[in-house]
């Protein structure tokens, strides 16, 4: 009998125990611990400028970005992308010579002389695991992730939903389509080779 | 009329066994898990898990992409402590290749680690809450796990998939002011402990719902490789952290909290609920102690290999996290690509007793079982 009042004695006291911290929340509400409204206000993303050393370490996750002036098609992302969403096609040219009819630049803001010219950099955005494992071994630091310490070449970015699958596909590639045509190796090479071997 | 037409016939009152099926889609069963639950009346006779339906061929999938590649599907394993699957990855691989890591990458290691086992903790604490049916503790869990996860996000930019401790070191050094924003969350998160246990701890009703429920003998639990506070609740002292100590973990002063029984049998539900709140406060003290002796200097990178390509050979490597024994066993032929990796799940071996120690039990306290056990199904399917 004691211990069946007991019991419901320390059901109670411990509930109320319970709703003290409840109460003392709701009177410490204010802005900013409630639900947020997130079309019209977001979150604060950290503050990643804060004098870091080193500018090579690209701590941000949105979408990926490309800036095809200063890609030399070395194909490092490409392969070093766990789940192969990266895709570059590259064709062989004078090296170091700008081509603008393609919009090719010979020469990349680090210096180096361009010897490919890039006809295709696709990133399927919908397979990318956001790893940024591509991003560490570019040699000329023209792939990134927008926004955090790259703000200053690419706006963040990281609501890009499509209704097309397709969509998703980023093509980086700057060659205009009538000229792919031109840059596209002749098949006849692959028959000769093909034969020889 | 005999005395004998009297007796009570036991098999021709008995009804027919039903059979319960409980989830793939079902918010207590932690993830995409199937319980084949065979009942008498409402008592649980025989429990079958079917599992497979989060299955991504993880270990053969690893055998075709590069021992860089693999980190980020380690850490979609157990999603909600990705920093100890990495850790566990990156000992095993470096066990493998001889390569000795810089003191400073230890330092960070154990402080990422232990701040993970925190966020995971405080999430299974939560959602067995929620399992049985105390909605608050829950929002107050994540609460607290936010400001985890937005550390994180400063250190990696990502909230929950890291890719964050490499083979060799880490992706990058701490950001300057970071272990400022440690200390102050941990002295902010301290008393936060104390209001859990108010909250739901020692709440009569949880007690009664959780205490003596589900009880798992410690035979039973080694018998079927059970780890971690699941194992501990049952009051064996195990803990790879404090018994074979990796990286650094022996320069610190913790003790390994076990059940007690204070509120029951020993290896009840509430014994391995209790496990991870004690757990807390050490995980808070390890932290404690790895910010104050971190060394400011040094570099992250010293030791990370150019090109992944480990001698022939093959290591079996376990660390702790916060599920328990997280192994990796794997076979290198010198190629860039590992030949074979096999991958010790924790929570698998969990859910494998779960015939054995819900049986008897009402379906109701299925639900408290499962969640006291705390598994990720992203780790058993893999």
């Amino acid at each position: 009998m004691i211990r069946y009042f007991s019991n419901i004695w320390q059901s109670i006291t411990t509930l109320l125990i319970g709703m003290r911290i409840t109460l003392v929340h709701l009177a410490k509400a204010r802005k900013g611990i409630v639900t947020l409204q997130y079309p019209e206000e977001r979150w604060p993303r950290p503050e990643r400028n804060i004098g870091f050393s080193h500018d090579s370490y690209n701590v941000i996750r949105s979408r990926l970005h490309v800036d095809m002036d200063d890609c030399i098609g070395c194909l490092k992302c490409e392969r070093a992308c766990p789940v192969d969403c990266i895709h570059i096609t590259t064709v062989k040219v004078e090296k170091g010579t700008d081509i603008p009819e393609a919009n090719h630049v010979g020469i990349t803001s680090y210096g180096t002389q361009k010897r490919l010219l890039v006809t295709r950099f696709d990133i399927d955005m919908s397979e990318c695991c956001y790893c940024n494992l591509c991003v560490y071994p570019c040699p000329e630091d023209c792939i990134f992730m927008t926004g955090g310490p790259n703000s200053s070449k690419q706006e963040i970015d990281y609501e890009f939903s499509e209704f097309n699958r397709s969509d998703m596909i980023f093509r980086f590639a700057k060659v205009p389509k009538d000229q792919v045509e031109k840059y596209t190796p002749p098949p006849k090479e692959k028959v000769k080779g093909d034969v020889a071997g | 009329m005999g005395i004998e037409t009297l007796t009570l016939d036991r098999s021709a009152i008995q009804g027919e066994e039903m059979v319960l099926n409980i989830g793939p889609q079902h918010p207590s069963t932690h993830g995409v898990l199937r319980l084949q639950v065979v009942t008498d009346g409402e008592i649980v006779t025989k429990i079958t898990p079917y599992i497979g339906y989060l299955h991504r061929c993880f270990e053969k999938h690893c055998e075709n992409v590069t021992y860089e590649q693999v980190i980020p599907f380690v850490d979609r394993c157990d999603y909600i402590a990705s920093m100890n699957n990495n850790f566990g990855y990156a000992v095993a691989m470096e066990e493998l290749m001889g390569i000795e890591v810089s003191e400073k990458v230890h330092y960070i290691r154990v402080i990422v680690a232990e701040l993970n086992r925190i966020a995971s903790h405080l999430l299974a604490i939560g959602t067995f809450g929620l399992d049985v049916g105390a909605f608050t503790p829950f929002l107050y869990c994540f609460r607290d796990r936010e400001r985890i996860l937005d550390l994180f996000e400063l250190l990696c930019g990502a909230r929950l998939l890291y890719n964050y401790i490499w083979v060799g070191g880490v992706s990058h050094d701490f950001p300057i002011g970071f272990v400022e924003k440690v200390y102050e969350f941990l002295d902010y998160f301290e008393p936060k402990i104390q209001e859990y246990n108010d909250l739901l701890t020692f709440n009569k009703i949880f007690i009664e719902r959780t205490a003596d429920v589900g009880v798992l003998p410690a035979d039973v639990a080694i018998s079927y490789g059970v780890s971690g506070p699941n194992l501990r609740g049952s009051g064996v002292k195990w803990d790879l952290r404090k018994n074979e100590p990796y990286s650094i973990y022996n320069k610190f002063d913790f003790d390994i909290p076990i059940g007690t029984g204070a509120m029951g049998t020993v290896g009840g539900c509430w014994d391995r609920y209790y496990v991870r709140i004690r757990e807390l406060e050490e995980s808070v003290k390890i932290t404690r102690q790895a910010l104050d002796q971190i060394p400011r200097e040094g570099d992250v990178h010293a030791a990370l290999p150019k090109k992944i390509r480990p001698p022939k050979g093959h290591v079996y490597s376990r660390t702790e996290t916060p599920r328990g024994d997280l192994g990796f066993y794997i076979i290198s032929d010198g190629k860039p690509k590992p030949f074979r990796l096999k991958l010790r799940s924790p929570a698998f071996t969990a859910l494998s007793c779960i015939n054995e120690i819900a049986r008897g039990w009402m379906i109701a306290d299925v639900i408290a079982i499962l969640g006291s056990l705390d598994i990720v199904l992203g780790e058993i399917d893999r």
